[in-house]
């Protein structure tokens, strides 16, 4: 099994693992649930926060730390205050280009995460549906990015490296709609082996796919 | 409020703890002017040997091996006095403050963790207690002595260094083969491993002979690089991720840093180097890639002869640490003048009737195995052994012609100041 297979192996073992606890779980309501199975799609704008680095022997240096992030997320809420998922999608980090011995060059890197999460709202029986508490979320998580290089300078070579990693993000839900809801996410990505790190500031789509 | 205060200290001990605090800069800028100055050739020859430590021990061990050494450029060549410690994998390295003393001035380093500092040491001798400056002779009852100070880190130094002359170093014939063309990365030193600039420091951190990490870019140049992808332990930080043997040599020269910000050398500029500007004399190609051997054979012949013209004692061997390195070399359509050292067993060092076996520390000292193999006039290394206690202990077994490791100091350290 390669890595990818493994890691997709623990993070599913590890979300059965979660359900099967859950419905152990002693509980002092006679009817558990409702559950829900929750699926975010959303897209901002990325930051790149940490130390970026550029070969000095470019000239004519453009630097760009910005970039157009877009993520899925689909998430496990039961019915208590602890939600569990996967994350993917794709982040920009960097990019710069510049003119290196008469020739230009251009470097663009960013990064799949695939990201199992944790999230919880910050009021759960308390307040009322209205109350911000309970419309405020907080998300951690944790995995591998797959960051992808690509230069084209003097040919083109796209490589990818895989790095350990994690996030963290809070977020503001409004509901619509029954089943749909818009949310703001902050949300901090961070790839440790290879040193990245994004901030972005995403708009979410947020539907509530299934219940049982 | 009890809860903003363990939330506080929480992400205050979260920064801290992700800060880095492992570096250990050279405390001194080198002049590296050329020459010797008042150390004349017999100066220097009087001044190597096993010194004990009179002060400065508690930092430094009872005693230590001083050694001199040169880097070339051109017409022109630099001394310089190393100084190998028992304690931590340390050493010295000192040049010529002015040419008209007998002053030297340099700093010191631990290798095993990030303590250095500087130091300064003048030649005097001492009779009967009396110290005076050394004029260039040594009469009956004269006892040699480095007198100076040393210092933590960037500071004058101030502590009392003393080092007494005891015994002549061990000239018995031994190989201090040095990892990575003379170090590695991750122990900090001043250079990246397989740069140039680290093959030239190779000798004045005790090495005779360097190992070097052969691969090839894209476009087939032979270049010096360790690891098989682009990564922060060896390169700058730039985005490129991936193979090295997906990458151009122009891509690389131009937008690869190596970690202290050297270029990423090619094989023929690093025995270049080797020839020209330093007094080694082993040259260990190690093969981390698969595919042909034939660039590198012409190098090594090209420098093979070069050394010879210039009337250098210079060995350039292929390393062969796996089977399909082996079949390369046996791919290859003339063998002569292609010496190689073999890293797998004695069978297969015997079938490609190689004058080198290498194998690797952990097997033990396979006794039996080396004394065979040097009763047919083979030459056996030992690698990659860092361990000071088995460094002294390989090394007073005396069975092994030498010993590959990433702390060469401590190897010269073990072997000068070994009494047979």
């Amino acid at each position: 099994m390669n890595f990818w297979g493994r890691t997709f192996f623990w993070m599913i073992l590890t979300l059965l693992t979660g359900l099967v606890a859950t419905a152990q779980t002693d509980s002092t309501v006679s009817k558990r649930g409702p559950y829900t199975l929750v699926i975010t799609a959303g897209g901002g704008l990325s930051y790149y926060a940490t130390h970026l680095g550029v070969p000095p022997p470019l000239e004519q240096l453009r630097v760009s730390r910005f970039g157009m992030p877009a993520t899925l997320r689909v998430m496990w809420h039961p019915d208590h205050r602890l939600r569990i998922g996967l994350e993917t999608g794709w982040v920009p980090m960097y990019s710069y280009r510049g003119v290196a011995a008469g020739k230009s060059a251009r470097v663009n890197v960013d990064a799949i995460p695939i990201l199992l999460v944790f999230s919880m709202p910050l009021a759960w029986l308390s307040g009322t549906e209205r109350s911000l508490a309970r419309r405020l979320s907080i998300s951690g998580g944790t995995g591998a990015y797959l960051v992808q290089s690509r230069l084209r300078y003097a040919g083109t070579v796209a490589e990818s490296q895989t790095s350990l990693g994690w996030m963290v993000a809070g977020a503001y839900t409004q509901p619509i709609g029954r089943y749909v809801r818009v949310a703001a996410e902050l949300k901090w990505l961070n790839a440790t082996t290879t040193e990245d790190g994004v901030v972005t500031a995403q708009l979410q789509l947020v539907w509530r796919a299934f219940s049982w | 409020m009890k809860t903003r205060c363990y939330l506080s200290t929480l992400l205050l001990l979260s920064l801290l703890g992700c800060q880095r605090d492992y570096e250990a800069p050279v405390p001194y800028t080198f002049a590296d002017n050329p020459g010797a100055g008042q150390f004349t050739a017999s100066v220097r020859q009087r001044m190597e040997g096993v010194y004990a430590v009179t002060a400065g021990n508690s930092q430094f061990g009872e005693q230590v091996a001083v050694k001199w050494t040169y880097g070339m450029n051109g017409p022109d060549t630099t001394h310089y006095l190393s100084v190998f410690t028992g304690t931590d994998v340390g050493y010295f390295n000192f040049e010529v403050v002015k040419a008209d003393t007998m002053t030297l001035t340099g700093y010191w380093r631990k290798l095993v963790n990030t303590e250095t500092g500087r130091a300064r040491l003048s030649v005097k001798t001492t009779r009967n207690g009396q110290v005076r400056p050394y004029r260039g002779q040594l009469t009956e009852g004269d006892t040699l002595v480095l007198d100076g100070a040393f210092s933590e880190k960037t500071a004058e130094p101030s502590q009392s260094l003393r080092l007494a002359y005891r015994r002549p170093l061990n000239t018995e014939p031994f190989a201090i083969l040095a990892h990575r063309g003379g170090g590695r990365t991750s122990d900090l030193l001043p250079t990246s491993e397989n740069s140039l600039d680290m093959i030239k420091l190779a000798s004045r951190l005790g090495a005779t002979g360097i190992e070097i990490d052969v691969r090839y870019t894209k476009d087939g140049v032979p270049i010096l690089y360790h690891d098989n992808t682009l990564n922060l332990r060896l390169i700058q930080k730039n985005g490129l991720k991936g193979s090295i043997e997906n990458y151009t040599y122009q891509q690389l020269t131009t937008l690869v840093r190596l970690i202290n910000g050297e270029r990423i050398p090619t094989l023929e500029e690093a025995l270049e180097t080797v020839v020209s500007k330093t007094p080694l004399s082993f040259v260990w190609l190690d093969t981390k890639y698969i595919g042909p051997m034939d660039k590198m054979q012409v190098l090594q012949q090209k420098f093979r002869q070069r050394a010879a013209q210039l009337g250098r004692t210079l060995q350039i061997v292929i390393g062969l640490p796996t089977q399909n390195a082996i079949n390369s070399y046996k791919a290859l359509a003339d063998k002569s003048n292609t010496p190689i050292l073999c890293e797998l067993d004695t069978a297969i060092t015997r079938s490609l009737n190689a004058k080198i076996w290498a194998p690797r520390w952990t097997l033990g000292p396979q006794t039996n195995q080396v004394l065979a193999m040097k009763a047919e006039g083979r030459t056996v290394f030992v690698w990659t052994l860092d361990e000071p206690r088995f460094i002294d202990e390989f090394i007073n077994q005396g069975q092994f012609n030498g010993i590959l490791s990433n702390y060469s100091p401590a190897v010269a350290y073990y072997h000068y100041t070994r009494q047979p």
